[in-house]
């Protein structure tokens, strides 16, 4: 049935409510891609099977529902029932029977397969008050988790599609930019630039033809707020999208996705066929005659491309380098048309927007950054996973609160956000509240939302050659700051964590880092020695460590440093020797055991995996190679 | 018309024109690597960055390359702040670490202060700056034999497979456009070889002067709609086939 | 070149019947023929260029520039390794090593018999399961240098298969 009122909407939502309460009870199996890598798939069939078997599919329905991501990817298989709100993790199909049996028949909770909180010991067993979720405020996720993404009623019944019927039946175009721009929305994709600023310019530029673009090249290293929001909710992304064609008077759109999210392009595939079927997508759109059309394009693995102009050419069929924008994409864009493109989250939150209203969403956040915003936290934190909060929650809250602190409460070192062209915010700036301003300020940025968090064991020189090496192979190569430049900081830091940096080197990497900022035709060469400039600024020590005492402090870069076995200490456990690599440690179960330098890679397995604290300890290796270059 | 001021100095321009065009209207040089006369601006050299401002921009400057940014009324352009000449030495010294042995690289840093490299001279010296000028005289002739391959640190310019290009049309028009001389061809009366493929010289019946390919009398000739025997004649023995027109002409009247 | 083809070209041309002939499905269908052959075969680019009225240089720079594609054949496997921060800083160098140890291959290599191609991917967006290693289709999460045997040798038994 296609949708050409809002009555009739209302009709289908309410039916779609009526249809959801006619189960009594709900079982999420979560089936994003972290859970599905852990065996969630055979959880979900595990569980279509028993529920038949016993005769309970009455109770739950015939299916039990496939969500997208829940999150907390780290705790994995994650299985919510509902309306209880029972949260169990790291569910195995061995235990779908018991689950059955005790929790879906019984009404009772089974303790072994709750979550339990590491600051407290406790077993959590509802859902909301894990501190994981509890401290979360979802706009674009709204109803990822809730929903299975491949059925559009049931998206329907969680309020999917509502923004767009009231803006296209009770609104004007301008109303709807008016409503964007009150509620104060910027990109979030990274730069924050107003939203509502790009579709005016856009609406007002001249030419019939105009395109909409969602960016869902999400290429930041750490980050997968994108990959989730499609694949768990496909339909928020739709919604934005038509609102900001019918808005701009676009009839054409684009989805530009990332090669490696094979499953994101499956489940908008599906919402968009079930979109159209519905009328909320296609030709005469709501019954209002305005027809829009939007094609999936899968990208061919370029970092680059996430830079608008660069996307653009790709969508031509063309090699991904980027244009100097002196010409706004709003008046010039995609095939040289006016063209509004925005990332994945910012369409998602367009539709909760018009629905709730520009107060509601403004209501959250701090002055400048408004609303809610999707991040992946990840690294050594405890809790993993996607969370969204309202903007300008501070570091601490999200790396201690949420994500439970760090890994072996090993001491707290940066969190790097904005991949790489953002930067490492230290300890002493945990207070900092993160919005759009805060972090540029902090010599970082927003980015898209990766939030990677480092102990004492990451080194920061590494990590600004990480990204170094990340972007070397990123580089379009059109300019010459970026293509040369980033192959030039190379090689300093290639001799930076071999032990051969040179008095000067610091100075060498600044001007370089200049004339790249400065010099460089997109925002990827510009932004690309925020690193090393960030790393440099709260950590010139570790920098000079490296350079005049030949040693890597967090014991990470090999050619500086060595291991041993601290023979008082050692238990003799043996799990350093079954870690080991190289075969480079010797010993018997309960017997000390010995590193062999000469077979030793450094590569800190035994350190790792050492259960005795101070049992393996590590040193600057004291080599030839250091008197060589004195 | 739009005027704008430059290193202090009034530039007046046609609306459309570019930083850089008010600039060489009035005699300020402004170094460049990428950009041609007879091609669209490109923005890769990054040589010709300059600050510019507004006045109502309340003392803001921005950089921007000066053979794309559009001159507009009021427009103040400083060619040689100290950002600029800064940022300026960093592109050329690390094109000299790229082509160490490229004389006209060694020109551009030696005016610029640099006699050698701060950075790791490139293992294997190229000529290429990777100007991109000879792929896009390429594509504006509407050939596309030749352009870039990979990306990043690895990019070149070659042909598909780097093989003789089959659409190449041997008009030496890349070989021209470059600034550094590194495209080889060889070009005699008989033959002409270029990015490995060997053309046929086609001779003017009239001087028997070989000029052009067969293969871009073919081209032309399909692009134009004309006879491919119109490009066969040299150009020179067209002027004189014309001059004898007119003097015959002017001798009926 | 001249038309003269080595590679079966059926697969292209129902790939081709998918698209509109015009530059800008030009990455789609290379897309397509990368998932039909595994690689981008000399042959179908030039049919390819002709199906879609592109210059066979714009279709090689296409097909180089973009990481998704190979103009090599590839193993029967890829093995990917995630080395995207999360996974970089949880260890996924020391999973390249064990993998060029077992393979007896580095990243961007394949395998003699054609077994296995490893490859490096800039992040795959699992970061909570960090380091992360993709065999075929099957993700492994916190993946264990010491386990990198058992990975591959599951592998090799659906290859006998």
């Amino acid at each position: 049935m296609r949708i050409e009122s809002a009555a009739a909407y209302d009709e289908l939502r309410r039916r779609a409510r009526e249809e959801a309460a006619a189960h009594r009870q709900e079982i999420l199996v979560c089936c994003g891609t972290g859970c599905l890598a852990n065996g969630s798939m055979r959880v979900a069939e595990a569980f279509s099977k028993e529920l038949q078997a016993r005769g309970l599919t009455a109770e739950v329905g015939t299916f039990t529902k496939r969500t997208g991501c829940h999150g907390f990817c780290q705790r994995g298989p994650l299985v919510v029932i509902q309306p209880a709100g029972v949260l169990y993790t790291q569910v195995k199909p061995k235990d779908v029977p018991e689950i059955c049996e005790k929790t879906v028949a019984g009404g009772t909770v089974i303790p072994r397969l709750l979550y339990k909180n590491p600051a407290d010991k406790k077993r959590v067993e509802h859902y909301a008050e894990v501190p994981f979720y509890a401290n979360q405020t979802r706009v674009a996720m709204r109803n990822i988790g809730k929903i299975d993404p491949t059925d559009i009623t049931d998206a329907v019944a969680h309020d999917a599609w509502a923004g767009l019927v009231k803006a296209m039946l009770e609104m004007t175009p301008e109303q709807v930019i008016g409503e964007i721009e009150r509620s104060g929305l910027r990109g979030r994709g990274g730069a924050g630039f107003v939203t509502a600023r790009k579709w005016r310019a856009c609406r007002n530029a001249e030419g019939e033809r105009k395109f909409v673009v969602c960016n869902g090249d999400e290429g930041d290293p750490g980050a997968f707020k994108d990959r989730s929001i499609m694949e768990g909710d496909p339909h928020s992304v739709l919604e934005g999208i038509v609102i900001g064609a019918w808005a701009v008077g676009a009839h054409e759109g684009y989805i530009y996705v990332r090669d490696e999210y094979p499953l994101a392009v499956v489940n908008l595939t599906v919402a968009i066929e079930q979109a159209r079927a519905r009328g909320f997508l296609g030709k005469n759109i709501l019954g209002t005659g305005f027809d829009f059309d939007v094609t999936i394009s899968r990208g061919g693995g370029a970092f680059v491309c996430g830079e608008s102009s660069a996307l653009m050419r790709s969508l031509e069929g063309k090699v991904g380098e980027p244009r100097q924008k002196y010409v706004h994409a709003t008046d010039k864009g995609l095939f040289d048309r006016p063209t509004v493109l925005n990332n994945v989250e910012t369409w998602a939150d367009v539709g909760a927007i018009l629905l709730h209203g520009a107060d509601w969403f403004a209501g959250m956040g701090t002055e400048k950054s408004k609303g809610a915003k999707a991040f992946s936290l990840v690294g050594k934190v405890k809790n993993t996973g996607l969370i969204e909060l309202p903007m300008g929650m501070t570091l601490r809250d999200i790396v201690y609160g949420i994500g439970g602190g760090i890994i072996d409460d090993r001491p707290f070192k940066a969190v790097q956000t904005g991949g790489p062209s953002g930067g490492c915010v230290p300890e002493a700036l945990l207070d900092l509240p993160v919005d759009y301003e805060r972090l540029t300020e902090a010599g970082s940025m927003m980015g898209s939302g990766g939030m990677i968090v480092m102990d004492d064991r990451t080194c920061m020189v590494d990590v600004a050659r990480y990204f170094l090496s990340f972007l070397i192979e990123e580089s379009c190569g059109k300019c010459v700051p970026c293509r040369e430049g980033l192959k030039q900081m190379l090689v300093i830091y290639d001799d930076l964590v071999a032990g051969r940096g040179k008095p000067g080197d610091i100075e060498r990497i600044e001007t370089l880092a200049a004339g790249m900022q400065l010099g460089s035709l997109c925002e990827l060469g510009k932004s690309a020695p925020n690193p090393v400039l960030s790393t440099l600024r709260y950590f010139r020590s570790e920098y000079e460590a490296h350079i005049f005492a030949r040693a890597c402090p967090a014991g990470m870069c090999r050619d500086l440093t060595a291991y041993e076995i601290v023979p008082e200490l050692c238990n003799g456990c043996h799990l350093c020797f079954k870690a080991c690599p190289a075969d480079a440690i010797t010993g018997e179960t309960k017997k000390v055991h010995t590193i062999h330098q000469e077979k030793c890679i450094s590569c800190g397995a035994c350190y790792d995996v050492c259960p005795t604290a101070g049992a393996v300890r590590f040193f600057p290796k004291n080599g030839a190679r250091e008197r060589e270059a004195v | 018309m739009v005027t704008l001021t430059i290193d202090g100095r009034v530039a007046k321009v046609p609306a459309g024109a570019t930083v850089l065009d008010a600039a060489r209207a009035i005699g300020v040089r402004i170094p460049t690597l990428c950009q041609h006369e007879a091609l669209e601006p490109w923005g890769g050299c990054r040589l010709c960055l300059v600050d510019v401002t507004k006045k109502e921009w309340r003392g803001w400057q921005k950089m921007v390359v000066s053979c794309m940014f559009p001159a507009e009324d009021g427009l103040a352009v400083a060619t040689a702040t100290e950002r600029v000449v800064a940022t300026r030495k960093v592109v050329l010294d690390l094109l000299l670490a790229r082509c160490p042995d490229t004389p006209l690289v060694q020109r551009l840093a030696h005016e610029h202060g640099i006699e050698r490299t701060s950075y790791q001279p490139n293992p294997e010296p190229t000529d290429c700056v990777l100007c991109g000028l000879c792929t896009r005289v390429c594509d504006s002739i509407g050939v596309s034999a030749i352009a870039t391959v990979d990306r990043g640190a690895g990019k070149e310019v070659a042909p598909p497979f780097h093989q003789p290009p089959p659409d190449c049309i041997g008009c030496l028009a890349c070989a021209e456009v470059c600034p550094t001389d590194c495209i080889p061809y060889q070009t005699s009366d008989s033959a002409r070889s270029i990015w490995g493929k060997t053309f046929t010289m086609v001779r003017c019946p009239h001087c028997g002067r070989a000029h052009i390919t067969r293969e871009q009398a073919a081209f032309y000739a399909g692009r134009g709609g004309v006879p491919e025997s119109y490009f066969e004649t040299c150009d020179a023995c067209k002027r004189t086939q014309m001059a004898k027109t007119f003097t015959s002409l002017s001798a009926v009247r | 070149m001249n038309g003269r083809t080595c590679v079966d070209t059926a697969p292209l041309d129902e790939i081709l019947t998918r698209y509109p002939a015009s530059e800008a499905a030009l990455i789609q269908v290379l897309q397509d023929v990368h998932r039909a052959y595994h690689y981008l075969p000399c042959d179908v680019l030039v049919k390819v260029a002709e199906a879609l009225e592109v210059p066979l240089a714009k279709v090689f720079s296409v097909g180089t520039f973009y990481k998704a594609f190979s103009l090599v054949p590839q193993g029967r496997t890829i093995v990917r390794v995630c080395t995207g921060t999360a996974c970089h800083i949880r260890g996924a160098d020391r999973l390249i090593e064990e993998f060029e140890r077992e393979l007896k291959i580095k990243p961007g290599e394949t395998t003699a018999d054609m077994g296995f191609t490893v490859k490096t991917v800039n992040c795959v967006g699992a970061c909570a399961m960090a380091p992360v290693v993709i065999v075929g289709e099957t993700y492994h999460g916190g993946a264990e240098p010491a386990k990198v045997a058992k990975y591959i040798a599951e592998k090799e038994a659906d290859h006998e298969n």
